[in-house]
């Protein structure tokens, strides 16, 4: 379980986490999405106790995380960490023999899936490989809390589906919170079970991904019929295009007439639509 | 204890480089002339060098492959441990089986210089061990800090202790007085006492600093 109860971070002037508050109670795949420097790595670093945050709580398993823990329980791993310059399996070896609940199994069927070179060194991999590599360790870690920053940063579409694949059997082979922030967002939907978007800093939407499927909805037509439809709900964004006005809306469907057209948001639109701002104002 | 000795045997075997740095330097040093050093002296240069590699190597990839930092401090320690009774070991053996070998010269080994062999060879070995032990985890807590403004105060206080008690007389005798009470020091017992004291104090620092090492 994870607890983090008005967590603030700043470096200098710049407030980079503000004020999180947010309970991650069950095990499953939860998906960080956030634009670039909205706070994701900031908040994964903060959680896996690799940098102290400037107020507030976080509690793993209700144990505090800070740089002063010296065990977390968790496993935080972001693209382009660094490794000993080993062959790939040797370092898989030692991965196993730091950890004593790393599963050394699911390892080397990983690595025979995705056909890594085990005599291969570490710096003469691809970056793809590299991060196939971290990922690999990260989650045969067996850790109560995984968290990947990026993990498909430099891989093809294959390999993205494999890994994709690859996460979905870690988790049912031993059931934990596993976070992955990432970008390609069409990609993970089907994987994950809950989403966190985080924006500025700030916690913009945590729930099921069912929520968004059953309640994020474009609402398009005459403006007076629109603004009518959606008063009272809640309007997450809006767009006017040619004097056809859409409204983006995060709640309950409202009744279909013939002069509105309303058509489900899928998981991009919506965060587009949760964090979009154009030129500095928010649509 | 199997994840430590893990790290303990991974730490020393990512030590390559400090342990061919100083083999060369010892088979390659020579000194001419009636008084020569003893070239057991240069595998001090290891306890000197191994620290920036635990340090700035080995811990960020440690915990990238899962390691946890209890884990890495006690690792560390009994490395350190382990490479300070190994070069103490060469030094002395080069003492006993190489030194005199160069008969017709005044051979210079520190085991002589710091009185330690005035104990017998086993107890001038076990000083050597604690002093080296000393040195190394006093390394490893002040590479540590580098990273924070604290270490380059300590640096700054370091050099001002130096360059202000090395010309003032009374001062210089306490500088004196210390480097002779943790280096040059017969008595074995206070010797190795002092020096695991201050490598216990070293030790708790460090893991101050390193309860507060981000990544």
């Amino acid at each position: 379980m994870i607890e983090l109860k008005q967590v603030t971070k700043r470096y200098g002037q710049a407030t980079v986490l503000k004020n999180i508050t947010l309970s991650i109670d069950e095990p499953g795949i939860y998906c960080l999405l956030g634009r670039n420097g909205a706070g994701k790595t900031t908040l994964l670093k903060s959680i896996a106790g690799y940098q102290n945050i400037t107020s507030g709580t976080i509690q793993v398993n209700s144990k505090t995380i800070t740089t002063s823990t010296l065990d977390t329980g968790v496993s935080y791993i972001e693209n382009f960490a660094k490794h000993f310059n080993l062959p790939v399996r040797k370092l898989l070896q030692i991965a196993s023999e730091v950890n004593p609940n790393y599963d050394h199994d699911f390892a080397s069927e990983m690595m025979e899936r995705f056909e890594l070179d085990g005599k291969k060194k570490f710096n003469h991999l691809s970056l793809g490989m590299k991060t196939m590599v971290s990922t690999i360790i990260c989650l045969a870690s067996n850790k109560d809390v995984v968290l990947l920053d990026e993990p498909v940063l430099g891989f093809d579409a294959i390999m993205r589906v494999e890994f994709y694949d690859m996460l979905t059997e870690s988790f049912y082979k031993h059931p934990r919170i596993i976070i992955v922030s990432t970008h390609i967002i069409e990609e993970i939907a089907k994987t994950i079970q809950k989403l966190i978007i985080i924006d500025k800093g700030s916690i913009r939407f945590f729930d099921t991904l069912q929520s968004v499927e059953t309640k994020a909805f474009s609402i398009s037509g005459i403006k007076k019929d629109v603004e009518a439809a959606t008063r009272n709900l809640n309007i997450i964004g809006q767009d006017n295009v040619g004097g056809l006005e859409t409204c983006y809306i995060f709640d309950n469907l409202p009744k279909q007439t013939a002069s509105l057209e309303i058509n489900p948001l899928s998981l991009q639109d919506f965060f587009i639509q949760m964090v979009g701002h154009k030129g500095g104002v928010k649509r | 204890m199997t994840s430590i000795f893990a790290i303990v045997k991974r730490l020393l075997a990512s030590n390559k480089v400090s342990f061919i740095l100083t083999a060369l330097v010892m088979l390659c040093a020579t000194s001419s002339g009636d008084i020569v050093l003893s070239n057991g002296n240069y595998s001090w240069l290891l306890a000197v060098v191994t620290p920036f590699f635990f340090v700035f190597y080995d811990f960020t990839k440690l915990m990238h492959l899962g390691a946890n930092k209890k884990d890495y401090f006690f690792g560390c320690l009994i490395s350190y441990g382990f490479l300070a009774f190994f070069i103490s070991l060469v030094n002395t053996v080069i003492h006993q089986l190489i030194d005199p070998v160069y008969s017709a010269q005044t051979v210079i080994n520190m085991m002589d210089v710091c009185k330690w062999t005035e104990n017998g060879i086993i107890v001038a070995g076990l000083q050597q061990m604690f002093f080296l032990l000393l040195v190394m985890v006093f390394f490893h807590v002040l590479l540590s800090m580098q990273a924070h403004w604290y270490g380059w105060l300590t640096d700054a206080v370091f050099t001002a202790i130096i360059c202000i008690f090395t010309p003032i007389a009374p001062l210089r005798a306490i500088l004196s007085g210390f480097f002779h009470t943790i280096m040059f020091n017969n008595n074995a017992v206070l010797h190795i006492g002092i020096c695991l004291l201050l490598s216990g104090a070293f030790s708790i620092g460090g893991l101050v600093i390193l309860k507060r090492k981000t990544l």
